[in-house]
């Protein structure tokens, strides 16, 4: 059994789609991260699962349970930490906290504990007897996904959990997120940022439009771009042109070009097998290699290839 | 039923801290009833103590306008991002309504307090029956309210504007048109027409019953009784059903 399930999901407001006929599947203590511009239907989906929003058509489960027609059993195990940290604004961090432990079941024995911790580690602890309205923005979106952190349910959502939050911060909320699946709970991320989502997912879904453009782990993702890797060579070869053909050769070569000076630019799949067999061809061609340099494509890039324009375009 | 009272209290703790707009209130109240109601008790002919009748007439008011207040209160939680995280919490939807009317009862209790209690003491009326009548009274005129309120305030998720020029309108006609500060009899019939269809006329001429004014200026009681309960029924339950079957949290908050 899938910990989340969608069969045809779909939302529309009016004659416009936030989510087109989505068939997607989280694995039980995965991390899966929903990568898509603004606009892209990630919030909305998270919102259907988390039971606030309504789906026009389709099914959703989570961890069986149907989202529609079983929505408060589905609220026991599910927690979510909203993209815009609003509400309680007369109220302190660790009255917020407590409240959410409690109303959501956290024993009792645990929950001071919980909340002082959590409060240090993300560094609210002095803004503690402050009041919500006081907190400077990425206070507040520490204060937002804390409540996830002390609650710990089995279903855990974090709509864009670091925006607003500096870098330091967050190193330490994707901490928190990796222990929090390390303590068993299967997490979906929706993020615009590249780094949230190679540093924190198993498996990756892009979203475009409100339609699922892909979805699989970054490795695969990455690799599944032909010419995707970038091997820049620096030779001392007799015959350039020569290599140049000579290496076009090898299996998963997509493209070379001649940098001048000696220099070549290969967009090549799977760099990690394209370069020994790049290797024992310049020895057998008697070309010294000077240098290799590899580059990876980003998973800007893995969007731009599968959805035809950037995340920043997106935006 | 527990968690409906967490939620109940952990929003009014903050309403109450500190409790300055529970007292502005009651000094507003008092002022009016000891200055405004004094002076104007002497320019009404027909009512014996007019300055009771419009202490009472007070009372009814707070107890629409903070009836009221919970339907916008519900509003501002969609708007200020507070109503999706309610809907995620483990609690049913029913009960997060139950919550919410709850929670503009007990507001009304603490704003009521003094208000009712010196109206009370001023009709030499300060009976325990006499607190329990009213207050059963008050508590279904101001859940009937709240109900239509709330029922309304699916408007606001479309546009809040809209909302707030429905509420506006049908607040003054609601308490305009009404006998919380004119007996029924006193009306011009074009008034008493539309007075016929505010829940404050029922209200505030069960009340009066209650504290023993004289009936032949007030409507029949088990009529307004009647009335009162079948309003506050059916826009209770207009709630709890827009509440299930309607209301979802606002994508961008």
């Amino acid at each position: 059994m899938f910990a989340v399930e969608t069969e045809k999901l779909t939302k529309r407001y009016g004659k416009t789609y936030a989510l087109k006929n989505l068939d997607f599947t989280i694995d039980d203590n995965e991390i899966m991260v929903l990568l898509g511009p603004n606009g892209s239907g990630k919030t909305t989906l998270l919102l259907i699962l988390a039971t606030v929003l309504k789906a026009t058509s389709g099914s959703a489960k989570v961890m069986g349970i149907n989202v529609s027609t079983q929505s408060t059993q589905v609220r026991k195990i599910l927690g979510i930490a909203f993209q815009e940290a609003r509400g309680f604004w007369r109220h302190k961090p660790a009255d917020i906290l407590r409240f959410h432990a409690k109303v959501c079941g956290v024993p009792k024995s645990e929950r001071e504990t919980r909340i002082e911790n959590i409060l240090k580690d993300l560094e609210l602890w002095k803004s503690r007897n402050k009041l919500f309205m006081h907190l400077s923005g990425g206070q507040a979106k520490r204060q937002e996904v804390a409540k996830l952190f002390v609650q710990r349910p089995k279903f855990a959502i974090f709509d864009e959990p670091t925006s607003q939050v500096d870098l330091r911060g967050k190193r330490q909320i994707w901490e928190k997120i990796l222990k929090l699946r390390e303590e068993g709970s299967t997490i979906i991320v929706a993020t615009n940022e590249v780094r949230e989502a190679e540093y924190l997912a198993d498996r990756v879904t892009v979203l475009n439009s409100g339609d699922q453009v892909v979805c699989d782990t970054v490795r695969s993702l990455k690799d599944s771009i032909a010419g995707g890797d970038v091997v820049e060579l620096e030779l001392d070869a007799a015959n350039i042109t020569g290599l140049i053909e000579t290496l076009g050769q090898i299996e998963g070569t997509v493209k070379i070009t001649d940098s001048g000076s000696n220099k070549l630019k290969a967009h090549v799949s799977m760099a990690e097998s394209w370069v020994p067999r790049m290797t024992e061809l310049c020895y057998e061609s008697k070309a010294r290699i000077l240098s290799v340099r590899i580059t990876e494509p980003s998973l800007d890039d893995v969007f731009l290839h599968f959805a035809g324009r950037t995340l920043s375009e997106g935006q | 039923m527990r968690n409906v009272l967490r939620l109940v209290w952990f929003d009014l703790k903050s309403e109450l801290s500190p409790p300055i707009w529970i007292i502005m209130e009651w000094t507003l109240f008092l002022v009016q009833v000891m200055i405004y109601g004094a002076m104007i008790s002497q320019l009404v002919d027909g009512i014996s103590e007019y300055r009771q009748f419009f202490a009472v007439g007070l009372v009814i008011m707070i107890t629409f306008d903070l009836a009221s207040h919970t339907g916008r209160h519900f509003v501002e939680h969609a708007h200020e991002g507070r109503l999706p995280y309610l809907l995620s919490l483990p609690i049913s939807r029913t009960k997060l309504f139950m919550a919410i009317t709850l929670q503009g009862g007990a507001e009304l209790a603490l704003m009521l307090a003094v208000p009712l209690t010196f109206t009370l003491f001023m009709l030499g009326n300060l009976t325990w029956i006499s607190i329990a009548a009213c207050v059963f009274t008050l508590f279904w005129l101001g859940f009937g309210v709240a109900g239509l309120m709330l029922g309304l305030s699916f408007i606001a998720f479309k546009s809040s504007d809209l909302y707030t020029a429905i509420v506006t309108g049908l607040s003054t006609v609601i308490i305009r048109f009404s006998t919380v500060l004119y007996p029924f009899f006193a009306l011009p019939p074009q008034y008493a027409s539309v007075a016929a269809f505010s829940p404050l006329t029922y209200g505030s001429d069960l009340v009066r019953y209650i504290l023993g004014f004289d009936p032949s200026i007030l409507l029949d009681p088990m009529y307004a009784l009647a009335v009162l309960l079948a309003l506050s029924a059916s826009t209770l339950g207009l709630g709890v059903f827009l509440m299930q079957r309607l209301v979802e949290g606002v994508k961008s908050a």
